[in-house]
């Protein structure tokens, strides 16, 4: 019985010890400021956003981690943008005059500027609208066309400097937690360049291109964890090219599975076209 | 008098609200767009078929799964493609999970935080720790359901024309199924805690619309109907309502008759109470309403009653899929040929409309998307009109309050609405 009573009594000393390592811990939190952070969307379908939100309580934790000083998606309250941000996440493309002030904004007041997924960093859905007629997709929707703001499609970095990119359509949200904390810390990360097949054969996936089926995988920047082609779907690009990405032997790899034209199509459809031709010229 | 507010939060979307009023008469009421225009429809013409369901669903974040449907059910029509049973249930399926990962959100972290007078959903869940651990729980049961069938939450990727490109692993279906007994009395707790609010009492008469299919609470397929008398094939939607466009406005509003009308949850539980699974509609009972019941807020203990149903109707679908042969679920070859196809699914915010028109080739000719918010926007805006002459005493800020609320308890979607 004694024994016991020694133990307990040790077991309450150690506990106590440890409430004050908390207490200590909590205070020096209160003194370490958290950075400033906002999420600010454009015109999109914010499904990037909700990819973030689908964190659940992964989402709330990073949340509270942070001084969350603009996110309308869980807060009403109005925020003047005034302060000072560490960073600040953009979603969605600059369709209104109203979307590009509020670009130009949010790049003047925070130190760090990063695109939430393919609409920003890449045009999007809404940029198929440049590879078209430009007068006449308009024409297709409305009667009435005076009056309505219907600027190109342009990525968010034809405006303002964009300091990093979280790709895909939408975001993958883990990789938005992987490299969120060396953002916090001013730090610029960089995703590998590493080809979206390197996750898909890890998957055990049977490669789309052996069974002549087209994907872009091997052009692509990979950080995806090979979910197109994990459902039976070709890669179609929406993470963008990789540094090392080769598209002419990418093209040539494609030659029998598609036509030029059914090349041009896909590759419009995340905005990936004017990459490839940007990246071609450059190459000639 | 103007009454105006800049930005609605907490709504999918952007824009705000303008009203005038006159020694005390509302002269206009109208939401203001600040939404971008996208021109999905546009975009899709003259490209393949198959890309439309890859590029409709971009349409929306949060409930992309019934544009692909919806999308992917007008291709078929116009192809004349039938697709198997399996593959009708697991695509309903995936709706309901739609259905309860959408309004667990606009419940909890949209909508709830108004009726306590909080601004910050971080500040929501300090408060309500439990409840928000709740919604959460539901929220990842129906999102599980989306991943595990359309193999990812958002912009889903199996579903194609025909069927479905991969067959979900049956023993995700049986967790699934297994989780749901739990689930389900987390969202029997969440819809008692949600019966204590105190919900203003207003009342306005509208004209209810939604699909209705007998035997069943209508979701992935049925007629339209209305409370009052409407009963018409999906095919003749575009014979009885009108789409218009005013100068200026990048939402084409629908009108039946010359008049507004209203959909949703509140449209549905009004039209298809009767049948409602056993737990929704015990539910929906202890509420004690009496029909038809014309209060917007109401449309908040709607969607209560409907996640509740959901997650029944979900777990006794995925029971009968694992019965029959999934492998009947994939894809099969069709012809393509040029023709035109209607489809209507009940979205979270209401019905959702395509129409879709395909040459020879398989290149898309016409498409016309008609959202669930641009059809409620009208019947919105003249409840608010009639709402604001009694909170018009309230000072400012308080009376923004409850606008934002009013206008929230419809769940708005601006990017569906604008597209």
């Amino acid at each position: 019985m004694p024994k016991t009573k020694t133990k307990k009594s040790f077991l309450k000393k150690k506990s106590s010890d440890v409430e004050i390592k908390i207490k200590v811990s909590v205070e020096n939190r209160k003194k370490i400021k958290k950075p400033k952070v906002a999420i600010i969307s454009l015109t999109s379908c914010e499904g990037c956003q909700f990819a973030l939100l689908d964190l659940g309580q992964k989402f709330l934790d990073f949340a509270s981690s942070v001084e969350m000083v603009d996110f309308r998606l869980i807060e009403d309250e109005e925020d003047e943008e005034k302060t000072k941000l560490d960073l600040v996440l953009v979603e969605g493309n600059p369709v209104t005059k109203g979307n590009v002030k509020t670009l130009m904004r949010a790049r003047k007041r925070s130190n760090l500027l990063v695109a939430l997924g393919n609409c920003a960093a890449m045009g999007g859905v809404p940029e198929i609208k440049n590879y078209q007629e430009r007068s006449n997709t308009i024409k297709h929707v409305y009667k009435y066309i005076q009056g309505v703001s219907n600027l190109d499609i342009k990525e968010i970095d034809n405006f303002v400097k964009v300091d990093f990119v979280f790709p895909g359509c939408p975001i993958n949200s883990e990789e938005f937690l992987k490299y969120m904390p060396e953002l916090l810390k001013n730090k610029i990360p960089t995703i590998s360049d590493q080809p979206v097949c390197v996750e898909c054969k890890k998957k055990g996936n049977r490669c789309l291109l052996l069974d002549k089926k087209p994907c872009f995988g091997p052009m692509i920047l990979g950080g995806c964890d090979a979910v197109c082609p994990s459902s039976k779907m070709m890669c179609q690009g929406c993470r963008g090219l990789r540094p090392g990405g080769n598209i002419q032997a990418m093209r040539a790899t494609l030659k029998n599975m598609m036509t030029d034209e059914e090349f041009e199509n896909v590759s419009e459809i995340y905005g990936l076209r004017d990459d490839i031709e940007e990246k071609s010229v450059k190459m000639i | 008098m103007q009454i105006k507010i800049n930005h609605i939060a907490k709504m999918e979307g952007h824009a705000g609200f303008m009203a005038s009023v006159l020694q005390g008469d509302v002269k206009s009421s109208k939401i203001e767009v600040q939404e971008g225009i996208r021109l999905i429809e546009g975009v899709l013409i003259g490209r393949h078929f198959k890309d439309m369901p890859v590029v409709a669903q971009r349409i929306c974040g949060i409930c992309p799964v019934v544009h692909n449907l919806t999308s992917i059910k007008s291709i078929e029509n116009a192809l004349g493609v039938q697709v198997s049973e399996e593959t009708k249930k697991l695509r309903e399926i995936m709706e309901l999970g739609q259905i309860i990962h959408s309004h667990a959100l606009h419940l909890f972290f949209l909508s709830l935080a108004d009726f306590f007078d909080i601004e910050n959903d971080l500040k929501l869940v300090e408060k309500y720790p439990e409840m928000a651990k709740k919604a959460m729980r539901i929220r990842e049961y129906g999102m599980e359901i989306i991943k595990v069938i359309g193999g990812r939450v958002i912009h889903p990727l199996n579903n194609e024309v025909g069927g479905f490109k991969k067959i979900p692993n049956a023993d995700a279906l049986k967790k699934i199924v297994f989780s749901s007994k739990e689930v389900l009395e987390e969202a029997m707790v969440l819809g008692n805690f949600f019966k204590k609010i105190k919900l203003p009492d207003f009342s306005r008469e509208t004209e209810y619309v939604s699909l209705s299919k007998s035997g069943k609470y209508a979701i992935y397929d049925g007629d339209i109907i209305s409370n009052q008398g409407l009963h018409i094939p999906v095919l003749n939607f575009e014979n009885n309502f009108q789409e218009l466009q005013k100068q200026k406005e990048v939402i084409k509003r629908v009108e039946h008759n010359g008049k507004s009308y209203m959909i949703g949850a509140i449209a549905r539980i009004n039209l298809n109470r009767n049948k409602l699974r056993p737990e929704a509609h015990k539910y929906l009972e202890s509420l004690k309403w009496k029909f038809p019941n014309y209060n917007p807020f109401n449309n908040i203990l709607a969607q209560m009653t409907e996640v509740i149903h959901a997650i029944e109707e979900s777990s006794y679908l995925i029971r009968q899929v694992l019965h029959c042969n999934l492998e009947n679920s994939l894809t099969k070859s069709y012809e393509t040929k040029e023709g035109s196809g209607a489809a209507a699914v009940e979205a979270p915010r209401g019905t959702l409309y395509y129409h879709t028109e395909i040459d020879a080739k398989g290149y898309i000719k016409n498409v016309n998307i008609i959202t669930p918010t641009a059809q409620f926007l009208s019947n919105l805006e003249e409840d608010i009109a009639e709402y604001i002459p009694r909170i018009i005493k309230l000072k400012g800020k308080d009376r923004e309050r409850k606008m934002r609320a009013f206008i929230r308890a419809y769940d708005p979607c601006i990017s569906c609405a604008v597209h």
